[in-house]
């Protein structure tokens, strides 16, 4: 497996000291619960520049970070965050030398952008929907639709795997295919079914599993919350044959701050 | 998966009201959220490596043998259903008067009743981000 889409590891060890920003929310005084702690569990604070603040904890980049408890710490400070408030998540791993940086480098120049996504999703809080296929029931439809596959199935099946290699092959073929348009047309109706009732998604990268049909990021508003989870209830009972649906979340917008895009 | 047994207990959807587990964790944050000109940013490598490689799909004949093992794999022959049927099924069925509610939204959805050309298009929030990262 190669490393292309790693990212440059950049450490400045000259830096001492670094603030962690996990995110940039909307300034409140007593926003951040007593006690909320971040990665090495160092005390969570707001850094504030006019109407919003970054979320900031201070940390010893002496050591990589990207920890298990790293990331956790980092999850779980702007899922709590978004429960509270209005978050902006930033990417994991981002710190800087000090607040006055954190001020000037991103809060002063981003300042139109951040209010502008605070704006955008207020009242609103991301759920991620994954659906996958019940393997088996699946592959049932495949084999009964095409009798070719059924043909290819009842041949190779109880021929040892270099006798039949070529055959093996074409039949994976032919039900990779079968699936691939299966899982198309099931988004599709999935998708049709759930997206009018949210107020933004983006279809997340999602696995290559036999089983994938599709992995959603959903922006949903807070006020609906309970009656889009009761819909999805009946959704995945009404599909539970053929199609698990699994919901995690409220989580922070995680999906939904794209917009902005300064790298 | 969990299945509805008895009582008013309807958890077919699977609920995890937060992250579960570090998988979830790194599914949920992974080249996620704004990107800030930060000093020091940190590149999660070897956790990449594991996600890049479970998310993956070549389309190559070790995956194809993957598909055909599955395949030869069932034991089972059933009657193939689209959603469609399944969601009318339950229409019909004993399904509880809660459900019908909603899976009758689920039908107008499915049906059309002029949604079409109110999906929206999905916001794309990292593959240029990540794009320009890299470059």
């Amino acid at each position: 497996m190669t490393t292309a889409t790693s990212t440059e590891q950049e450490h400045d060890l000259d830096l001492e000291r670094g603030c962690y920003v996990y995110g940039v929310v909307p300034f409140g005084d007593e926003l951040v619960p007593p006690g909320m702690t971040g990665l090495g569990e160092a005390p969570v604070r707001l850094v504030r520049y006019d109407d919003i603040a970054a979320v900031v904890s201070d940390v010893t980049p002496d050591r990589p970070l990207g920890r298990a408890t790293d990331l956790v710490a980092h999850s779980e400070v702007l899922d709590a965050l978004a429960g509270l408030t209005t978050v902006v998540p930033v990417h994991f791993g981002s710190v800087l030398a000090d607040e006055d940086s954190v001020v000037q480098d991103v809060l002063a120049p981003g300042r139109e952008e951040f209010a502008d996504l605070l704006a955008e999703l207020e009242g609103r809080v991301q759920l991620n929907l994954r659906a996958t296929y019940v393997e088996d029931a699946v592959l049932a439809e495949v084999v009964a639709a095409d009798p070719q596959v059924a043909a290819l199935r009842a041949r190779t099946r109880d021929l040892p795997e270099d006798e039949s290699y070529g055959e093996r092959v074409r039949l994976g073929e032919l039900v990779a295919r079968a699936l691939e348009h299966k899982r198309e047309e099931d988004t599709a109706v999935l998708m049709d079914a759930v997206t009018p009732r949210v107020a933004a998604w983006v279809e997340r990268g999602g696995g290559g599993g036999i089983d994938h049909v599709v992995d959603v990021a959903l922006l949903v508003d807070t006020a609906n919350l309970a009656s889009f989870e009761e819909f999805l209830e009946g959704l995945a009972e009404a599909v539970h044959e053929r199609i698990r649906l699994r919901l995690v979340g409220p989580v922070a917008p995680y999906d939904f701050v794209g917009g902005a895009g300064w790298a | 998966m969990a299945v509805a047994t008895q009582g008013t207990a309807r958890n077919y959807l699977q609920r995890a009201p937060s992250p579960s587990g570090l998988a979830d964790v790194i599914e949920i944050i992974l080249d996620k959220g704004i990107v800030i000109d930060a000093y020091v940013r940190v590149s999660l490598v070897g956790i990449e490596l594991l996600t890049i490689d479970a998310r993956i799909v070549i389309a190559s004949v070790d995956t194809y043998l993957r598909f055909a093992e599955a395949t030869n794999r069932l034991d089972l022959y059933e009657k193939g259903k689209d959603l469609g049927e399944f969601i009318g099924d339950m229409q019909e069925g004993g399904a509880s008067k809660k459900t019908s509610g909603a899976v009758k939204g689920v039908k107008r959805a499915i049906s059309g009743g002029g949604d079409d050309e109110e999906r929206r298009p999905a916001r794309k929030s990292s593959s240029r981000r990540r794009s320009t990262e890299d470059a």
